[in-house]
C-alpha cells in the first residue's frame, strides 16, 4: 500500500478516534437536571413582536406567552388522565390584574393591579404600562394589527376600523387612546366596552394583549419607530412574565432564564434552551437518548412509538386541534347539500381515527371544539355509511369526472398524507375519483384565507384563538357580508347571520348558549364542513418531568413544569 | 520492448472485458427500467394508489416488500414507478439534448457576439443553485408532471450547448468542412448535414448519463416536496414519505425505492459511460 | 531524434519542448478584470431574472401576515408594510438601491419572516454550508485523488476495476437517501454516529461568533470542547458527501491520469532521465486541469445541493435558508439567497479558471 494511503488513513482514524471522545463526552448523557431542561421544536421564534410578522407562527405565540404575562388568565381545571393540567374556560383569575369587577350599567371593568410586579430587567409594574399597551395596538403601527383586532372584536370602545381610513385625519384621530382605557390611580385600570360582549376577558388572555413594560419600550424605540416594533421582533420584550431572554438566534435556538422576581414565585426549572429541530424524527431521538426533556408536534406514528419506552412518557389531551374537510360553496358540485351530505357518509372515520392517529383522535361532532364553552354535541352526527353515500350522490344527480383534487399542506405530508390517501380510496369506493394535491402552506393559506378560492381541501390547522364558541362562528360561520373573517368555504345563511346578532352582544350565558347551539345544528344540517376528527395534542418529555398544561395556542409554559430529583 | 507490449494486450484486452461486464449491467437495468416503464402496472399485484393492507407491516408473502404508512404495497409502488421517473427523465433528456445541440450547434458554428452571448447566459443558469431553480419553477407552474419535464429540459439544457459546442468547434476546423465548403454547400447545409452529424458522439453518451440526473433532481424535488404529487408512484417520493419512519423501525418502505434508485441511475450511468469507452474515443 | 540533453527542471523541460508560453503579466490582469465584469453582469441578470420570476408566482406572501384575520383593510395594511402596494419599478428601484440603500450599498433587504436583514440571515448560515462543503470536498478529494493515482499506474488491475465502479456507483446515488440509510445503521443501530439535531449538543453552548464558521471560532475562542462536538456531529454528513463527491472525482483523476501517462509529453520527460519524483509532479499537475474543472461545477451544484442533507441533519445551513425562502414566498430572502450563491458560484469558476491558466500553458488566456 502507497505511503500516501497509510498516512491517510492513519490521519482519518485519528480524526474520527478525537472526534468521537470529543462527542462521547456529552451525547446519550442521560442524566437530567431538576433546574435546567432542553425543549425542541419544529421552529424557534423568528421575531417576537405581537403585531409584528411571526405573530401568527405558533412558536411566537408561545414565546410571548413565557416572556410576557397577561392581565387575566384561566382558572385552573382537574387534569385528565395523562396528567395534563386542564383550565376552566369558563372561569377566570386575575395575574397582573390582582382582581376585577364589572359594572353591566356602564359596560366598564374595572382592574386592581397587582403590586410589587418586577420584570427581567427590574421593571416595575402599575397601571401605565397597561395604557402603553393598549395605545400601541391602537396605533395599528407593526405588520400586523393583532392588538386592535383582539380589542375590536371584543368590542372595547373605539377600537374600530376607522384607524385604517384612507383619510389620514380621522386615522390618525382614531388611533389616539381615549377614555376607553383609562387609569385611575397607578393600580387601577378601568375599560369600557361600546356593547355588552362576553369576549372581553377571553381576549386579554390572548399573548396579543399581554402588558408591555412603558419605560423598557420607550427606551428602545426610535423617532422612526415610536412603538418599538424593532426592538420588540428582534431583541427583546420588556414585560413581566415568568422568563427572560439569555440569548437568542433567530430560527435556530432561544435560550430563556427564570425571572427570580416573578411575581408568582420564581419557576422551578430556571434555564431552558428551545432548540429548532426540524425534522419530527430527529426531535424524537433526541426525547429518546434523554437529550432533550420536552419535544412537541411529533407525529402521530412517533408519539405511538414511545408507549413503554423507558424514561419517556406522552402526555395527551384533547384540546381545540381538529380536522375538517373544506368544500367551497361556491364551486360545483360543493354547492350541491347532498353532495356534501353523500362526502360526510362517505369517509371512513374509525379507519381514519386508527391509521392516521393511532386511536390519539375522536370522532368531532360539532364545528365547534368539544372543550371551548358553547359546544354543542350535534343531534344526528354523520356516520360512515357508503350505501347511503351513493344513494345520496344518485339522487344528487352527481356524474363524476375525476376532476376533483383535494388539497392539503404539503409540510404536512407525514400526517395527512395517509389520511388523504384513505379519503381518497373512500370517495372512489363510492364513485369519486379524485387526484390528491398538496401545495406549499403560505400557498394554502393565500387561497384558503384570502382568496377564499379553495375548492376541497382537508385542513388540520384552524383554531379559533379566543376560547369561545361565539367567536368561532364570528370566525368561521358568519357570511363575509356581516363580518366574518375566515369564512373559507363561502358560506352564507341568514340563519346562522340572525343567530350571530342575537347572540353577540347577548350577556346571558344560558341564552347565549342555546343560540349557539342552534348555530352548530343549522351548520350541520348545512354540512358546512364535514368535521372528521379531533386529534390529541401530545408532548413527549422526560417520565420525570411533569406539570403540563394545555394553553389554547398549544404552547408549553415552562412555569408550569418541574422536574423531579428521582 | 516487446514483451511489454505482450503484456499491454493482455491487460488491455481484460480491461475491455470487465467494461463489458460493465455495458452489459448498464444494458441489463435500462432493459428493465423501460420494460418496468411499459408493462409495470400491468404486472403489479396490487393498485399501487390504493390502500390494499395494514398500514406499516413488514415484508411477507402477500406484500413481499411491506406496506408503508398509508398502507399501500411496496413492492407495487416499486415496479410502477419506472413509467413516472424513467419516462420523465428520458423525456426531459431527449427534449434538452434536442433543444441543446441545436443551440451549441449554432453557437459553435457561428462564433460571434450573439454566440459570446449565449455562451454566458449558459453560464449563468449553470451557476445557478439547481434546487432552488427547479422549485421555484415548479412553485411557478404548478406541480404535474409536464411542468416537470419542462423544468428539468430547462436545467439540462445548457450541459448540451456546452458539449456539443466544443465538439462543434473543432470539428469546425476539420478538412472535410473546408471540402463542403469548397464544393458550394451553404453555410447551413454544411452545418447540419456534416457538422452536427459529428459532433453528436458526446451528447449522444451524455444523455443516458443525464436520464440518471434526471431521475436523481426528480427523486430530490419529491423528497423537499416540489415534485410529483402523491400517491402517485416514485421512487422520491417513496422515500420522502417513509423517512419519517425509518426511524420507528419501518425500513422497507424507504430502503426498496432506494435500491431501485441507486440501482437505475447507475445502470443508466454505466451505460453512458460504457459507450463512452466505445465509441467516445473515435 | 533530438541528443540527449541534461534536463535541469521541469521548467527547463517546457522551455526545450516549447510548452511554455509567454502569458504577460498585464494579460492575467486584463483577464481578470474582465472575467469580474463578465461576472457582474451574469450577477446583475441573474437577480433581475429573479426578481421578475418570483414576482409571477401565483401565491401571495401577504396572507401568511395576516394569519387568522383577514378583513380587507389588515390585509391592505400588511401589503403596505410589505411594500408590496408600489409599482413593481419602484420596488425594484428599492431593491437595488435608489433610494440610498438597496444591493449596491450591501443591503439585502429585510426578510418578511424573521423581519431581520437578508444580509445577517445569510451571514449566519452560509458559514454552515460553506463549512459542511468544503471540507466534504477536502476529505473526498483527499480520498479520491490518491486513488485515482494509484489506479491510474495499474489500467486494468484489479484495483483499478473495482474502484471504476465504485466511482461510477458512488457518483449515481441519492444522497438523502444514504444520509437517511447512515443515520439508520450509524446512530440507531451502532450508535457511532450523534442523533442529527444539528450542529452542536443541544446543551452545549455555541462559541462567540468571530468568523462564522464555528470549527475556527471554537478554536479562535479557545472552545476545544466544542471544536470536538461539532466534529463529531459533522462526520456523518460530510462522510455522506464525500460519498458522493469522491465518485466522480475518482473516475476524473483516474482518466486524466491515465491520459496525460500515456502523452507524448511524459514519454519525452523519461526518456530524458528526469527523476520519478519530477515526472510525478508534472503528471500530476498536467492532469489536474479537468481534475479542477470537475470540482468547480460539483462546487456550485452542492451549494444548493447540499440542502437535502442540511434537511436530514438539521444543519441551519443556507440551503435550507432559501427552500424556506421559497415556500414562504419571502421574496427579499429569495431575491438575497439566489444573489450570493450566484456571486460566490461565480466568483470559484474565476479561481478556476485562473489556476488553469496559470498551470497549464495551454489554456490561453482569451
Amino acid at each position: 500500500m502507497s505511503k500516501k494511503l497509510k498516512a491517510l488513513i492513519i490521519g482519518f482514524s485519528l480524526f474520527f478516534v478525537t472526534a468521537c471522545s470529543g462527542g462521547a463526552e456529552s451525547s446519550g448523557s442521560g442524566a437530567i437536571s431538576t433546574s435546567e431542561i432542553v425543549s425542541l421544536s419544529e421552529d424557534v421564534p423568528p421575531g417576537l413582536d405581537s403585531d409584528g410578522p411571526s405573530a401568527s407562527i405558533p412558536v411566537t405565540q408561545m414565546a410571548i406567552g413565557n416572556i410576557m404575562e397577561p392581565l387575566v388568565y384561566y382558572k385552573d381545571g382537574a387534569a385528565n388522565a395523562t396528567g395534563v393540567g386542564l383550565f376552566d374556560f369558563n372561569e377566570f383569575e386575575g395575574r397582573l390584574a390582582e382582581s376585577f369587577t364589572y359594572d353591566e350599567a356602564t359596560l366598564t371593568w374595572t382592574f386592581k393591579l397587582r403590586q410589587g410586579v418586577v420584570g427581567c430587567n427590574d421593571e416595575t409594574f402599575n397601571a401605565d404600562d397597561v395604557l402603553y399597551t393598549f395605545a400601541r395596538a391602537k396605533s395599528v403601527s407593526g405588520s400586523a394589527p393583532i392588538g386592535w383586532f383582539l380589542s375590536n372584536v371584543a368590542d372595547i370602545a373605539n377600537f374600530t376600523a376607522g384607524v385604517f381610513d384612507a383619510d389620514a385625519a380621522v386615522a390618525t384621530a382614531a388611533k389616539e387612546l381615549g377614555d376607553e382605557v383609562t387609569k385611575v390611580d397607578d393600580y387601577t385600570v378601568t375599560i369600557k366596552q361600546a356593547k355588552p360582549n362576553k369576549l372581553l376577558l377571553p381576549v386579554l388572555t390572548i399573548f396579543g394583549l399581554n402588558i408591555f413594560d412603558k419605560e423598557g419600550m420607550e427606551a428602545n424605540a426610535t423617532p422612526e419607530d415610536p412603538w418599538a416594533h424593532e426592538y420588540s421582533n428582534n431583541t427583546n420584550l420588556p414585560s413581566f412574565g415568568a422568563y427572560c431572554i439569555d440569548n437568542w438566534v433567530k430560527s435556530d435556538s432561544m435560550t430563556l432564564v427564570a425571572n427570580e422576581n416573578y411575581y408568582a414565585g420564581a419557576p422551578s426549572i430556571k434555564k431552558v434552551v428551545w432548540r429548532k429541530v426540524p425534522t419530527s424524527a430527529n426531535r424524537l431521538a433526541a426525547v429518546q437518548t434523554g437529550q432533550a426533556q420536552i419535544v412537541d408536534k411529533l407525529t402521530p406514528s412517533e408519539f405511538a412509538s414511545l408507549d413503554g419506552v423507558e424514561g419517556v412518557s406522552v402526555s395527551a389531551v384533547t384540546g381545540n386541534q381538529n380536522l375538517f374537510v373544506h368544500m367551497n360553496f361556491l364551486t360545483k358540485p360543493f354547492d350541491n347539500v347532498l353532495v356534501r351530505r353523500a362526502i360526510a357518509s362517505a369517509i371512513d372515520y374509525d379507519k381514519i381515527i386508527a391509521n392516521g392517529y393511532f386511536g390519539k383522535a375522536q370522532k368531532w361532532d360539532s364545528h365547534m371544539p368539544s372543550t371551548y364553552p358553547g359546544y354543542k354535541k350535534a343531534d344526528s352526527p354523520y356516520t360512515y355509511d357508503p350505501e347511503a353515500a351513493k344513494a345520496l350522490l344518485a339522487e344528487a344527480g352527481y356524474v363524476d369526472d375525476g376532476s376533483l383534487k383535494l388539497t392539503y399542506i404539503t409540510e404536512l405530508e407525514s400526517t395527512l398524507g395517509p389520511i388523504a390517501t384513505q379519503i381518497r380510496a373512500d370517495l372512489a369506493a363510492v364513485g369519486i375519483n379524485i387526484e390528491l394535491d398538496p401545495i406549499p402552506q403560505s400557498q394554502f393559506g393565500d387561497r384558503a384565507l384570502v382568496k377564499r378560492d379553495l375548492p376541497f381541501a382537508l385542513n388540520d390547522n384552524e383554531k379559533p384563538i379566543a376560547v369561545d364558541s361565539g367567536y368561532a362562528t364570528l370566525l368561521f360561520f358568519v357570511s363575509a357580508a356581516n363580518g366574518s373573517l375566515n369564512n373559507m368555504v363561502n358560506y352564507e345563511s341568514t340563519t346562522v347571520d340572525d343567530l350571530y346578532v342575537q347572540l353577540k352582544n347577548e350577556g346571558d350565558n344560558t341564552k347565549r348558549d342555546a343560540l349557539l347551539a342552534q348555530v352548530q345544528e343549522t351548520l350541520m344540517t348545512d354540512v358546512t364542513w364535514v368535521p372528521v376528527v379531533e386529534y390529541q395534542t401530545q408532548w413527549a418529555h422526560s417520565d420525570k418531568l411533569s406539570g403540563i398544561k394545555w394553553h389554547p395556542d398549544n404552547g408549553i409554559r415552562f412555569k408550569d413544569l418541574s422536574v423531579a430529583s428521582n | 520492448m516487446a514483451k511489454k507490449s505482450v503484456k499491454e494486450s493482455a491487460v488491455f484486452k481484460k480491461a475491455l472485458w470487465y467494461h463489458d461486464r460493465l455495458l452489459l449491467a448498464g444494458v441489463i437495468i435500462v432493459s428493465l427500467a423501460l420494460f418496468l416503464s411499459v408493462f409495470g402496472f400491468m404486472i403489479a399485484p396490487y393498485d399501487p394508489g390504493t390502500p390494499v393492507g395494514p398500514i406499516s407491516q413488514a415484508p411477507s408473502s402477500q406484500h413481499w416488500f411491506g406496506t408503508d404508512s398509508s398502507g399501500l404495497d411496496v413492492f407495487s409502488r416499486v415496479i410502477t414507478a419506472p413509467r413516472i421517473d424513467v419516462v420523465l427523465s428520458v423525456s426531459a433528456a431527449l427534449l434538452s439534448g434536442l433543444f441543446g445541440t441545436l443551440i451549441g450547434l449554432g453557437t459553435g458554428f457561428y462564433e460571434g457576439r450573439f454566440s459570446s452571448l449565449v455562451m454566458r447566459i449558459s453560464d449563468v443558469l449553470q451557476a445557478f443553485p439547481i434546487f432552488i431553480l427547479a422549485m421555484v419553477l415548479v412553485a411557478l407552474t404548478g406541480r404535474n408532471l409536464v411542468n416537470l419535464i419542462f423544468a428539468l429540459t430547462f436545467l439540462y439544457t445548457p450541459i448540451f450547448v456546452r458539449l456539443t459546442r466544443t465538439e462543434v468547434l473543432t470539428q469546425k476546423t476539420r478538412t472535410y468542412v473546408e471540402a463542403a465548403r469548397a464544393t458550394g454547400n451553404s453555410e447551413w447545409r454544411i452545418a447540419l448535414k456534416h457538422v452536427l452529424p459529428n459532433s453528436l458522439t458526446p451528447s449522444l453518451i451524455q444523455l443516458s448519463v443525464t436520464v440518471g440526473f434526471g431521475i436523481l433532481l426528480t427523486a430530490g424535488l419529491s423528497f423537499i416536496g416540489a415534485g410529483v404529487r402523491p400517491p402517485t408512484p416514485e421512487w422520491g417520493l417513496m422515500i420522502a414519505t417513509s423517512a419519517p419512519r425509518l426511524i420507528l423501525g419501518e425500513w422497507w418502505s424507504s430502503l426498496f425505492p432506494g435500491i431501485a434508485v441507486s440501482l437505475t441511475v447507475f445502470g443508466f450511468a454505466a451505460l453512458g459511460n460504457a459507450l463512452e469507452r466505445r465509441v467516445g474515443s473515435a | 531524434m533530438r541528443p540527449k540533453q541534461k534536463i535541469a527542471s521541469v521548467a527547463h523541460l517546457r522551455k526545450v519542448c516549447f510548452l511554455n508560453t509567454e502569458i504577460g503579466k498585464t494579460k492575467v490582469a486584463s483577464y481578470v478584470l474582465r472575467r469580474i465584469f463578465i461576472g457582474f453582469l451574469q450577477a446583475a441578470g441573474i437577480t433581475l431574472v429573479v426578481f421578475f420570476v418570483i414576482r409571477s408566482l401565483p401565491a401571495d406572501p401577504v396572507a401568511r401576515l395576516v394569519g387568522f384575520n383577514s378583513t380587507p383593510d389588515v390585509y391592505n395594511q400588511a401589503k403596505a408594510s410589505l411594500g408590496l402596494d408600489r409599482t413593481i419599478w419602484v420596488q425594484l428601484g428599492d431593491f437595488v438601491g435608489t433610494d440610498g440603500s438597496g444591493v449596491i450599498t450591501g443591503d439585502l433587504g429585510k426578510s418578511w419572516v424573521t423581519g431581520s436583514s437578508v444580509t445577517s440571515g445569510v451571514a449566519t448560515t452560509l458559514p454552515i454550508t460553506l463549512q459542511l462543503v468544503l471540507l466534504s470536498f477536502v476529505v473526498a478529494i483527499a480520498i479520491a485523488v490518491p486513488i485515482g493515482v494509484a489506479t491510474a499506474k495499474r489500467p486494468g488491475g484489479k484495483l483499478d476495476k473495482s474502484v471504476f465502479g465504485y466511482g461510477l456507483f458512488a457518483g449515481a446515488q441519492p444522497e438523502f437517501w444514504w444520509a437517511l440509510m447512515f443515520i439508520f445503521f450509524f446512530y440507531f443501530q451502532l450508535g457511532i454516529a450523534p442523533a442529527p439535531l444539528g450542529m452542536l449538543d443541544p446543551l452545549m453552548v455555541a462559541p462567540d461568533k468571530i468568523t462564522g464558521f464555528i470549527l475556527i471560532d471554537s478554536l479562535l475562542t479557545g472552545r476545544v470542547d466544542a471544536f470536538f462536538n461539532a466534529l463529531w456531529h459533522l462526520w456523518l454528513p460530510i462522510m455522506t458527501l464525500a460519498f458522493i463527491l469522491s465518485g466522480p472525482i475518482i473516475k476524473m483523476t483516474r482518466q486524466s491520469m491515465a491520459r496525460v501517462l500515456s502523452s507524448e509529453f511524459i514519454l519525452y520527460s523519461r526518456a530524458s532521465g528526469l527523476s520519478r519524483k519530477q515526472i510525478a509532479r508534472s503528471t500530476l499537475r498536467a492532469s489536474l486541469p479537468p481534475i479542477l474543472t470537475l470540482t468547480g461545477i460539483l462546487f456550485g451544484f452542492m451549494l444548493g445541493g447540499a440542502v437535502l442533507i442540511e434537511q436530514v441533519f438539521s444543519l441551519n445551513g443556507l440551503g435550507s435558508y432559501s427552500i424556506r425562502a421559497v415556500l414562504n414566498l419571502d421574496y427579499p430572502a429569495i431575491q438575497g439567497t439566489v444573489l450570493i450563491i450566484t456571486i460566490i458560484s461565480l466568483i470559484v469558476y474565476l479561481i478556476l479558471d485562473l489556476v488553469l491558466v496559470f498551470i497549464d500553458p495551454r489554456v490561453k488566456a482569451q
